[in-house]
């Protein structure tokens, strides 16, 4: 009986040890390579060794706090005899694929690639005899479990010279950002690398550690050059200038626009080409990765989420509730006392095997985020509008918050907002547009091609990355440009605060008939928007007003028939009444008594402006005179 | 009880490489035998591109900046000398178990020919190549660096049957010594640092 539980429990602790290897491995090369999931404290004030929790000092080797993902994994990755599979894949870009991409690309980038620039296979190869006395042997789980010491240590030596880290630590950078990125898939099994990607890769394998009943591996396929590929800084788009801009929506919900289908040239982006068929499927039934799109087969025997398999329920032992004492050396608070067996066990990650599942599906899609947030969430409308601005991974956020137009966007939804405010424990890579294009990619993506085709994708100004941006609007309107937006609404303020109000701002010119409005009113109202941005003051909008005047003003000779008094307003209309002859010939008092009015309105507008008119003055006794 | 030994490649050196060097040849030794409890610290080379790991102890560090200090004094004291310096001696109770040899030649400082010319579009010529030579010098000197890093890990991962049970402390879990070699006819002498701790009776894991 004592031997039935000795070796009961000897399984057990090697079991937990093989599980914590795992884990311990894959928070070791993911530290390294994933900036979005490193926890370097760059204060350089870090949490004495004595204050670790118990669950980071598997190993003796002390990591900083897991990533919601790790544990995740953990309890995904119940079955210790599965290899744990990590793809280290480089997100890069690729040669332009065609010349329309120049259409919407104000950079030329080109297609996101992806590449496996390292695979690390850790697992657990169980041997096929396993001799009675070694499974019994009280202390094979300590040698094993010091071996496993220095094998991890080994690992994140090595993670720190191979050529990826030099990449990782320039990701790490805050001050920069650049064209590429580092994204991450683990799974239990592996997906044929191409040829090409075969013969370039070198291999390395550390020594592994026998263990009772089986031996500890790690071994790495990995690029041993990166020279080849295009990595560099971002360089920042400079902001577009929008020549036909035709005024925001925000500024006058009211407003008809005309038919845009054939005025509105995207400014950019690749985001499309993100969706684009060859770069997303939307299935990934088995393995967890944080933004590959590749479909993996379903693996039937995979343990499912739900009650924890046999293996995992051993009986705990007093002295198993830690990492492996070896030969009863203590440390101060570091051995729990016995009477607390239970309790530390479960500290010990061997609660997480345990939690209940939320789905009964296996782990269907970690694409972003929380996986079970993200099965469980699948169908929501994935309206993710990542905060700006937050953390290292700016670039790929979306616009300025300070666009005065970002009220018209919908709001964000809550999934998309927990993903936003939890980039430090999104299990995800670094590329938020990545996470956004999970979010998207969670079935709504037709309906967003479609609701976007034909609307301008603006950048914010901030974004350096490019291509990776991503950003697309979600307005429900069509969105030209941004770029003028807020001194335009200044200018609106300043509209308000004059009594005199102005024919041609895009507001009353609404307000009008629209079926009289003629293409010149429109050209005048647009050439009259363009010069308006910079407008600020009311004489400015004095001047726009002349010009609008005079470009509508009847020409002197014949054919008035597109001259409309409608584009004036009332207080004109008495000045002009005379005129609404269209198809009159003109006389010569006809011609004195515009030009009276002209006079008149000038001399309104000047007063306006505050300066006197002493052609007035001047003008009043001939007027009686003559 | 078997020594394991480890000669690493020999590292052609200039005199203001040796620092640099040795700190990251000798915290990676320590790095895989410090097995107690440690958080990792990652320390980016100021002279090459290269980051290797501390075990984040400063009483540690302190010791080994010390050590280096000792050598590089030797080695002005003896120039012309290829130091073959047994640094890093693990053992338990005067036993040692394992034996690192660190082997760097070091190269003779450059004369100052500039100071001699009086051309000066002689002095201009013999600089660059000098710059030139030393940036080719320094970047086979990081790839022997590198190679000798992957050694030590090499061995490491290898040689495991011979360690000695870890015990549960924070850091240093063995006794270590340093030690720099001293040729005869020097009055520098020995320095040895040693640093025990009370340990039971060794067993060997087999």
């Amino acid at each position: 009986m004592a031997l039935q539980g000795s070796s009961q429990s000897e399984s057990g602790r090697h079991e937990q040890i093989i599980s914590q290897f795992l884990l311990k491995s894959l928070h070791i090369i993911l530290d390294s390579r994933i900036p979005s999931l490193s926890r370097h404290d760059l204060s350089g004030e870090l949490t004495p060794v004595s204050r670790v929790r118990k669950s980071d000092k598997w190993f003796n080797l002390v990591l900083g706090e897991r990533p919601a993902s790790l544990e995740d994994l953990n309890f995904w990755h119940r079955n210790v005899m599965d290899p744990m599979i990590i793809d280290v894949i480089l997100v890069h870009e690729g040669p332009s694929s065609s010349a329309t991409d120049d259409l919407y690309t104000t950079s030329g980038v080109g297609v996101p690639v992806e590449t496996v620039i390292e695979r690390w296979v850790v697992q657990y190869e169980p041997s096929g005899t396993v001799p009675p006395q070694q499974v019994e042997a009280p202390a094979s789980y300590k040698k094993m479990y010091q071996k496993a010491i220095v094998l991890l240590r080994s690992l994140y030596s090595i993670m720190r010279l191979l050529p990826a880290y030099r990449i990782f630590k320039q990701l790490s950078s805050l001050n920069q950002t650049y064209n590429f990125d580092l994204i991450y898939k683990v799974s239990s099994f592996g997906e044929l690398l191409s040829r090409a990607e075969e013969k370039v890769m070198k291999q390395y394998s550390f020594a592994p550690v026998e263990a009772p009943s089986g031996r500890l591996s790690i071994s790495l396929t990995y690029q041993p050059t990166l020279s080849g590929f295009n990595l560099a800084p971002s360089t920042p788009v400079p902001p577009n200038i929008i020549t036909d801009y035709v005024g925001s929506p925000a500024a006058d919900p009211l407003k008809v626009f005309p038919c845009t289908d054939k005025g509105i040239p995207a400014t950019s982006f690749s985001f499309r080409r993100i969706h684009s068929p060859t770069s997303v499927p939307f299935q990934r039934p088995h393995s967890w990765s944080s933004g590959i799109h590749r479909v993996a087969p379903f693996k039937q025997n995979h343990p499912l989420c739900g009650s924890p398999p046999a293996h995992h329920t051993p009986p705990v032992p007093c002295h198993s509730s830690s990492p492996p004492d070896i030969y009863g050396y203590r440390i101060q608070g570091y051995r729990p006392p016995s009477h607390k067996k239970g309790i530390s066990f479960d500290e010990h990650q061997l609660s997480p095997p345990f939690l209940p599942s939320p789905s009964p599906s296996p782990p269907t899609y970690f694409s972003s985020g929380n996986p079970f947030r993200t099965a469980q969430g699948t169908e929501t409308a994935p309206v993710s509008i990542p905060l700006p601005n937050m953390g290292r991974n700016s670039r790929y956020t979306i616009p300025n918050s300070s666009d005065p137009n970002r009220h018209s966007l919908p709001p964000m939804s809550p999934r998309s907002t927990r993903l936003d405010l939890s980039s430090q424990e999104s299990p995800s890579s670094g590329s938020r547009s990545f996470r956004k294009t999970d979010a998207l990619r969670s079935g709504e993506l037709s309906g967003f091609a479609q609701l976007y085709s034909g609307q301008k994708i603006f950048k914010d100004s901030k974004d350096d990355s490019g291509r990776f941006s991503g950003i697309v609007s979600s307005s429900g309107s069509p969105r030209v440009g941004f770029s003028r937006s807020s001194s335009r609404l200044s200018f609106q303020d300043d509209l308000d605060d004059c009594d005199f109000s102005y024919p041609f701002v895009v507001d009353d010119v609404d307000t009008s008939d629209s079926q009289t409005r003629t293409p010149e009113g429109k050209e005048a109202s647009e050439s009259t928007s363009q010069a308006f941005p910079s407008a600020r003051k009311s004489q400015d909008a004095a001047v726009g007003v002349l010009v609008h005047m005079l470009r509508t003003a009847p020409p002197l000779r014949q054919d008035y028939s597109c001259y409309s008094s409608q584009t004036s307003k009332s207080e004109f209309e008495g000045e002009v009444g005379s005129g609404s002859g269209f198809c009159v010939p003109r006389k010569t008092t006809d011609a004195l008594e515009e030009l009276k009015s002209y006079r008149e309105m000038k001399d309104l507008l000047l007063s306006q402006s505050g300066t006197r008119v002493i052609k007035k003055e001047e003008a009043k006794p001939t007027a009686f005179v003559g | 009880m078997n020594c394991e030994v480890c000669q690493l490649k020999e590292l052609e050196v200039e005199h203001f490489e040796i620092r640099e060097v040795l700190r990251c040849i000798l915290h990676t030794i320590v790095f895989h035998r410090a097995l107690g409890l440690v958080r990792p610290k990652d320390i980016d080379s100021e002279l090459f591109e290269i980051t290797y790991v501390q075990c984040g102890d400063a009483e540690l560090e302190k010791k080994i900046e010390e050590k280096i200090d000792q050598f590089i004094g030797w080695v002005e004291k003896h120039p012309n000398k290829k130091s073959q310096a047994t640094w890093f001696s693990n053992k338990t109770e005067r036993l040692y178990w394992e034996q690192w040899y660190i082997n760097l030649n070091v190269a003779q400082q450059p004369k100052a020919h500039f100071a001699k010319s009086h051309h000066s579009k002689v002095v201009v010529d013999p600089g660059e190549c000098a710059l030139v030579e030393r940036s080719v010098r320094r970047a086979a000197l990081e790839a022997a660096l590198r190679e000798v890093l992957f050694q030590i890990i090499k061995f490491v991962n290898e040689k495991r049957d011979h360690i000695p049970p870890v015990p549960n402390v924070e850091g240093v879990s063995f006794p270590y010594e340093i030690t720099i070699p001293s040729s005869s006819d020097s009055s520098f002498g020995m320095d040895v640092i040693k640093r025990m701790l009370q340990t039971g009776h060794p067993t060997m894991l087999s």
